[in-house]
């Protein structure tokens, strides 16, 4: 794996903090997309929140290449609400998904700002219309304490097949 | 095998017969008649820009290499050890002073010729290094940075191919302040389990849009906005009637022979359209081509133009479509963004980013045309019937001198009639 996550320093920034608050707010996260509650998942993310799977290993940008997602928060919403719509044919029949989360690591912590970044492992089964398929990566949250809760400023996901033909992705990782 | 007469059964005026979609033994002959001489789309200038630069693709099955030799000449070379067929080059794109095989290590210099053999005293007495060579496409083409190759050393000129899409390379070429484009912006690539027919036909098609991306019309009957710029997208259904609305039904689309087509622009308020980057792009273009031809080239003419047999150009959300067949029932395609060379930066990520999410594999509308295309595929197993109807329009046809083509209402199935006489016209004749 040379996806640019796995690049991480090493956490010593994270000494002394609980690392299960992070664990259980992606554990749920993953809860929220395998229910298909898109319109909740959105609403983790901060109104300046982006989400990026890349298109090819250690990309550097969203900028000037081509990302399979890259959406903030506007495109996020025709996202879901097309996710919504009675009449999307590639979800007809819906998938249906399984994420698993683990590897888990706090990889950055600033406390006085509030602003975390964690890494981990995402595994994702997808079901649909007689054909099941496998997601696997990497993926780094950049987080923010907002409140008593936390929530995504980036999502960072680098499959390890993110450059290979696809077949239609419909449902986000 | 079926013979010339047999193939043209299979086609008639307004419906085609399902093996052409099905068949594997009609696929074979594709890859033969259609995919090995016609003039085919390979890969872009801007791809390899210096000495050595490579990238590696498909024509129809064939793997081929698009190398710059140090004569700065491209050459589309056949990806295959002259030696025992290893393909030589597996990287999708790279720099090499010479390409050299895993197995035994022969290697070619980028023009294609065989530059050293390890162990040479093993060679037969007679080995002629100079005829082994890696193949070359037989004629090679291009225009404005475009690529083409045929595999064939006989058949129509690439004159005679491009001369009428000359005008559709244009229209995006010169929407680069440059005048010229890159696409060096990563690519899209996406597969689906359908013959590459499917694909080809639906570039052009606007019948379906209301209903096969009604997944990303709103409540108004419009349609996401698509542009940089723009604050909404073309309004595809009249939201009271849910009908197609007015403007879609008015649509055009054209051809102009060998397959070739195109569609007339999507109805956009060009007058609103506006940002910080369009508005920069805006003004850098006029500075470079004047106010007028400015005006001109962002007045878009054209939607997607379709040049038979592989290759699309998108003028909506910018982007060169390749084709590439893999089976009867397998087909993959590759996108690219396009970078306009000279513009704003911010203006080629709006491009970028809003071709994310309308052409990759997990964007908003071309999901919904490949769930299309897969069904389409399952469907087309029946014996039910046999044919497949693609009569909209016939006889509405009518000439357009003012750009030397013929124009039917683009929710007719003109442009893809002429698909198929050009496939006939292919599949017909031995090679």
């Amino acid at each position: 794996m040379t996806g640019a996550t796995s690049r991480a320093p090493a956490p010593p920034a994270a000494v002394g903090i609980d690392r299960a608050a992070f664990e259980t707010f992606l554990i749920q996260e993953a809860r929220l997309l395998d229910e298909r509650r898109f319109r909740e998942w959105m609403e983790l993310f901060a109104e300046d929140g982006t989400y990026w799977v890349p298109a090819m290993p250690d990309q550097a940008s969203p900028f000037d290449q081509a990302s399979l997602f890259y959406d903030d928060r506007e495109l996020m919403k025709t996202r879901v609400e097309r996710l919504e719509h009675p009449r999307i044919h590639v979800q007809t029949p819906p998938s249906r998904t399984a994420h698993l989360v683990g590897n888990v690591l706090l990889e950055q912590a600033d406390e006085a700002k509030g602003e975390y970044v964690v890494g981990s492992t995402v595994i994702m089964v997808e079901y649909r219309d007689e054909a099941q398929r496998l997601f696997a990566g990497r993926q780094r949250h950049r987080l923010r304490r907002d409140g008593a809760s936390l929530r995504i400023v980036e999502k960072r996901v680098d499959l390890i097949n993110c450059d290979c033909a696809f077949e239609a992705i419909a449902v986000p990782i | 095998m079926r013979n010339g007469h047999e193939i043209a059964r299979l086609i008639e005026p307004g419906r085609v017969h399902r093996s052409v979609y099905t068949d594997p033994e009609l696929f074979e002959l594709e890859m033969e008649r259609i995919f090995g001489r016609a003039w085919l789309f390979v890969g872009h200038e801007s791809q390899v820009p210096h000495a050595g630069d490579y990238i590696t693709t498909e024509l129809g099955r064939q793997p081929v290499i698009l190398v710059r030799h140090r004569d700065g000449i491209i050459n589309v070379l056949l990806n295959r050890c002259t030696h025992r067929g290893a393909k030589v080059v597996n990287e999708r794109k790279g720099s090499a002073a010479r390409l050299t095989c895993c197995y035994h290590g022969w290697s070619f210099d980028t023009d294609g010729r065989l530059a050293a053999v390890p162990v040479p005293e093993g060679c037969a007495a007679d080995f002629d290094q100079a005829a082994f060579g890696l193949a070359r496409a037989p004629r090679v083409g291009e225009y404005r940075g475009f690529v083409f190759a045929s595999l064939a050393a006989k058949g129509s000129s690439f004159e005679d191919h491009i001369g009428p899409m000359k005008r559709n390379i244009d229209d995006l070429v010169d929407r680069a302040p440059d005048g010229a484009l890159a696409l060096d912006a990563g690519v899209h690539r996406y597969a689906y389990n359908g013959n590459w027919k499917l694909q080809v036909e639906n570039v052009l098609d606007s019948y379906h849009v209301p209903f096969g991306h009604a997944s990303t019309i709103n409540k108004q009957g419009v349609q996401f906005a698509r542009r940089e710029g723009d604050r909404q997208g073309a309004t595809v259904v009249e939201a009271e009637k849910t009908q197609t609305a007015a403007a879609w039904r008015e649509r055009k689309s054209y051809i102009a022979g060998n397959g070739h087509g195109w569609t007339s622009n999507t109805s956009l308020d060009e007058g609103k359209r506006s940002s910080p980057a369009f508005d920069e792009y805006k003004r850098v273009l006029a500075e470079k081509v004047g106010a007028e031809r400015a005006q001109q080239i962002l007045t878009p003419r054209l939607h997607n133009s379709l040049i038979y047999p592989n290759v699309s150009i998108m003028g909506l959300n910018i982007h060169v479509r390749v084709i590439k067949p893999v089976a009867v029932d397998r087909t993959e395609v590759t996108i690219y963004p396009i970078r306009l060379l000279g513009a704003p930066p911010a203006m080629n990520f709006g491009n970028v980013r809003l071709l994310n999410v309308t052409h990759s594999a997990s964007s908003f509308v071309q999901t919904d045309d490949l769930e299309s295309f897969v069904r389409a595929q399952k469907g087309l197993r029946s014996c039910a019937t046999d044919w497949v109807d693609i009569s909209r329009g016939l006889g509405e046809e009518e000439a357009d001198r003012e750009v030397n083509a013929t124009r039917a209402l683009a929710t007719h199935e003109m442009v893809v009639r002429a698909q198929y006489k050009a496939w006939l016209g292919y599949m017909r004749e031995a090679a």
